[in-house]
């Protein structure tokens, strides 16, 4: 759960609390002045009887004027530090080498390590107590990158690549979640990143590198003559294979992963069996086919993806 | 000098009409106070609906992980209340009042062009009934109101809702282009001899200005919703990126319309509020110039402002910064206006009417709605809480707090003019806690859900999140008190419609030119108008030794 303020990251959110706070304080005072003014006044002045009429009065017009430097001065101040946090938090080199290029698709998310060659989906991991440049594109419709911790909210734009600077200041994981209304399935399209320690995320990043497991018992070898035959190859890609499309999330190392789905599910033999059995029945709207598999075939599946760590 | 003078007939004379009742006059009337009449019954009739499908959307975020509604309806849901309250509940009311009241307040007996007039009425019915029989036709639009390439193209959204959408809005946005000519030229062109520019009510000065924002924003939105359908129905590209086109193009159509939308329903509504306070605060309005100005400053600085609805697409930081400085400074006369209104309380004699009462709140309100909208000209601010809960607390402040009650505060100062009897007050009181307080209720815990980080436009959150789901039960229960509200304001206006009609002409002592008139007016407004001299020609004809000061 995502504590309450300030809970952004320094480096690259520290001016984004600055602001908060003192946006917060001002907008207070202003919220105070006008319930304090507003109900003095309508009490004050209220009509003793029907007839009534007022002792007529006005506020002096200097008083507009008043309001008027203070507003802008008000205004300067922020407009001062806008322009200084943005500069802050949003300069990117002019030729940019991002370390992880994501992809937004309904409703999953695609992730690449340009350095290391990793490929992965759904779970991002990056190293703790190191900015990390991001590069944001979708496969479809305008997704949202939003990990509030970790950084800025950047937009997913088909036809066009945006940047941005990530910074966890401590490993652990971090919730985020698509924000940009991206059809039927928008909100189970959930961010999990997870920022290790240097020597994890070197671990982590050898052993997705790993070439996949291919031999197994017996209905391990059943479930992966079905991932051919049942053609769904012709979406999901495992490395060290012919099979390389990217339509659906990359599978290679699918059960080193916790949670499937845009952080929907738990990765267990439990939901994945329900997945496969009817993928509109678990996330209607999902693009994955149901393909009417016999509970051999559900098994044998099951047991050949849940063996690939 | 006489105290009254004629004013003449035009030569373009209209179809004889020898009775003012009977269905078939209503259908077939270019009579401005009925087309204004049936505009409010337009917006009556889709607020029901808007806030039956607002409802459905609470009862289904009440708890986590809930399926009481499918993710496919929920997002027609959402897409139609939008679209809905905006263009089918605001648009029409503001508007309606507008119609009924601009030549009742500028002393003619129509609108300048009254066939127009009807046609911009039928239009807007016309567009709102054919959106919803979306539901009929395979499926309500589910592409949310504002309608983002490329969801919205045919390839990710199959169903014709899009379609309903598309046709449904460019006939509205004809109507409404036809009322804002309307207004700008009635205004100008027929105002009773004696009223110079400077001596318009409020009310009558803002939907002026009014006009010129919908005459120049309106068409932005009808062309990019053309384009959109030249894409839909004969596959061209504009919005399409996979094929050569552009996806923030039309974000930059939309919302070039779309902020300037924000004031085209905001003005009105601020001209409500200058007419009922000082009414009720028997007090001139405090910085009449000001206030009349500002709205001019306003108007102009709406149309650079739309790119804070995009500070997160990724432009340049100078873009941003421009479009940054832009949207704090039209916060500035936006937030000196609230001075003023609360200025015109000082020193006042003050009448709690529950229109007054709806004023009260609207300045809190609003208030508050305006700077949770100053936020976002903050732009590191909106790169954390653009798109999440903390944009639907703040529009909802905006146009519910803001405009809605700055239209039940005209409602009830009106009502005895539009149809010659008083909406009770105590019912009314009713009506205004209920709504006032489960309003707050409903949203203002939503910005606090934002800062969380729950995202607009889901249908649900995962249950574990238990903060999340205490809100959002608390954003509920208060929406069923709104809903209570309304129904006790159906119910007032039932049992008021019923009773004998025993308004006098002027029941609030206020001291605009359609408190002359008869409640409610005759077919022919004004046999003759008074003289005006000042702001205030009532309070003159009234106070013969103690005049304002002469304006002509």
């Amino acid at each position: 759960m995502i504590a309450v303020l300030p809970f952004y990251s320094t480096q690259v959110l520290e001016y984004t609390n600055f602001l908060y706070w003192s946006f917060a304080v001002v907008a207070a005072i202003i919220l105070g002045l006008v319930i304090f003014f507003t109900y003095r006044y309508t009490t004050k002045y209220k009509a003793k009887s029907p007839t009534d009429q007022p002792q007529s009065g006005s506020v002096s017009h200097k008083f507009e004027v008043f309001a008027l430097i203070t507003a802008s001065l008000i205004t300067v101040f922020f407009m001062f530090f806008t322009v200084q946090s943005m500069k802050e938090i949003q300069t990117i080199p002019d030729d940019p080498k991002p370390d992880i290029i994501i992809t937004g698709h309904q409703w999953w998310w695609e992730a690449e390590y340009p350095n290391s060659k990793v490929i992965t989906s759904n779970e991002v991991h990056i190293p703790a107590g190191k900015k990390v440049l991001l590069a944001l594109n979708s496969a479809d419709v305008i997704h949202s990158w939003w990990v509030p911790e970790l950084g800025r909210k950047i937009d997913m734009i088909p036809g066009m690549t945006n940047y941005m600077w990530m910074y966890a200041e401590k490993p652990g994981e971090y919730l985020g979640t698509c924000s940009e209304f991206c059809g039927m399935q928008h909100a189970r399209m959930r961010i999990r990143v997870i920022a290790d320690d240097e020597a994890n995320f070197k671990k982590w990043q050898e052993e997705q590198l790993e070439p996949v497991i291919t031999e197994g018992s017996a209905l391990f070898e059943k479930g992966r003559n079905l991932f051919e035959q049942k053609t769904c190859t012709n979406c999901h890609a495992i490395n060290g294979t012919s099979y390389n499309e990217n339509i659906g999330p990359n599978l290679t190392h699918f059960a080193s992963r916790k949670r499937f789905l845009g952080d929907f599910k738990e990765v267990n033999a439990t939901n994945l069996r329900a997945w496969l059995h009817d993928p509109q029945k678990v996330k209607e709207g999902a693009k994955m086919p149901n393909f009417i598999l016999s509970d051999q075939e559900l098994n044998a599946l099951v047991e050949y993806i849940i063996h690939l760590k | 000098m006489s105290l009254f003078i004629n004013i003449q007939e035009g030569e373009d004379q209209l179809p004889e009409v020898t009775s003012d009742k009977g269905r078939l006059l209503w259908i077939s009337s270019v009579d401005h106070k009925q087309l204004g009449i049936m505009y409010l019954w337009l917006a009556l009739f889709f607020f029901i609906i808007g806030g039956l499908e607002a409802m459905l959307i609470r009862a289904q975020l009440a708890v986590g992980d809930n399926d009481l509604i499918s993710p496919e309806f929920y997002n027609q849901l959402f897409t139609m209340h939008g679209t809905t309250m905006i263009f089918l509940v605001l648009m029409p009311a503001l508007i309606g009042l507008a119609t009924y009241l601009i030549p009742l307040m500028i002393g003619a007996n129509e609108m300048a062009f009254p066939r127009l007039n009807a046609f911009s009425f039928w239009m807007t019915c016309l567009g709102g009934f054919l959106m919803y029989f979306s539901f009929f036709a395979g499926g309500a639009p589910d592409a949310g109101w504002f309608n983002y390439a490329p969801l919205s193209e045919s390839n990710y959204s199959s169903t014709q809702g899009v379609d309903y959408y598309l046709v449904g809005l460019i006939l509205t946005g004809m109507g409404s282009i036809g009322a804002g000519l309307n207004f700008v030229t009635t205004i100008l062109t027929l105002r009773s001899p004696d009223i110079k520019l400077n001596m318009l009510p409020l009310f009558a000065w803002m939907i002026f200005i009014n006009g010129f924002l919908i005459l120049a924003a309106f068409p932005l939105l009808n062309a990019g919703l053309f384009m959109m359908l030249i894409d839909r129905q004969f596959d061209a590209h504009f919005f399409i990126p996979s094929s050569g086109g552009s996806a923030i193009l039309w974000q930059h159509f939309f919302w070039s319309f779309g902020h300037p939308e924000v004031y085209i329903l905001a003005l009105p509504a601020f001209g409500i509020i200058s007419e009922v306070i000082p009414v009720f605060s028997r007090n001139k309005i405090f910085g009449y110039k000001f206030v009349a100005a500002s709205t001019v400053a306003i108007a102009l600085l709406a149309f650079g402002v739309w790119v804070h609805h995009m500070f997160a697409v990724g432009m340049t930081n100078t873009v941003n910064g421009f479009f940054a400085a832009s949207s704090m400074l039209i916060g500035i006369p936006t937030g000196v206006k609230v001075i003023n209104w609360i200025g015109t309380l000082y020193k006042g004699s003050i009448r709690m009417t529950v229109s007054m009462m709806f004023a009260v709140a609207f300045l809190i309100d609003f208030t508050i709605g305006g700077l949770s909208g100053a936020s976002f000209a903050i732009v590191p601010i909106d790169w954390q809480l653009t798109d999440t809960y903390y944009v639907v607390a703040h529009i909802h402040y905006v146009f519910l707090g803001g405009t809605a009650f700055g239209i039940f505060a005209g409602i009830y100062y009106w009502f005895p003019k539009i149809s010659g009897r008083f909406l009770s007050e105590k019912l009314g009181k009713w009506h205004l806690w209920l709504f006032v307080i489960g309003f707050n209720f409903t949203f203002l815990v939503q910005h606090v859900l934002g800062i969380l980080g729950m995202p607009r436009r889901i249908y649900t959150y995962p249950s574990r999140f238990g903060s999340w789901e205490i809100f959002n039960m608390i954003s509920t229960l208060g929406a069923v008190m709104m809903f209570v509200a309304i129904a006790v304001f159906l119910w007032n206006l039932f049992i008021t419609l019923k009773k004998p009609r025993t308004a006098p002409k002027n029941p609030w002592e206020a001291w605009t030119l359609e408190w002359a008139t008869n409640s409610p007016p005759d077919l022919k407004n004004f046999e003759e108008v008074p003289r005006v001299h000042s702001r205030r020609p009532l309070w003159d004809l009234a106070n013969p030794d103690n005049p304002d000061k002469r304006l002509n």
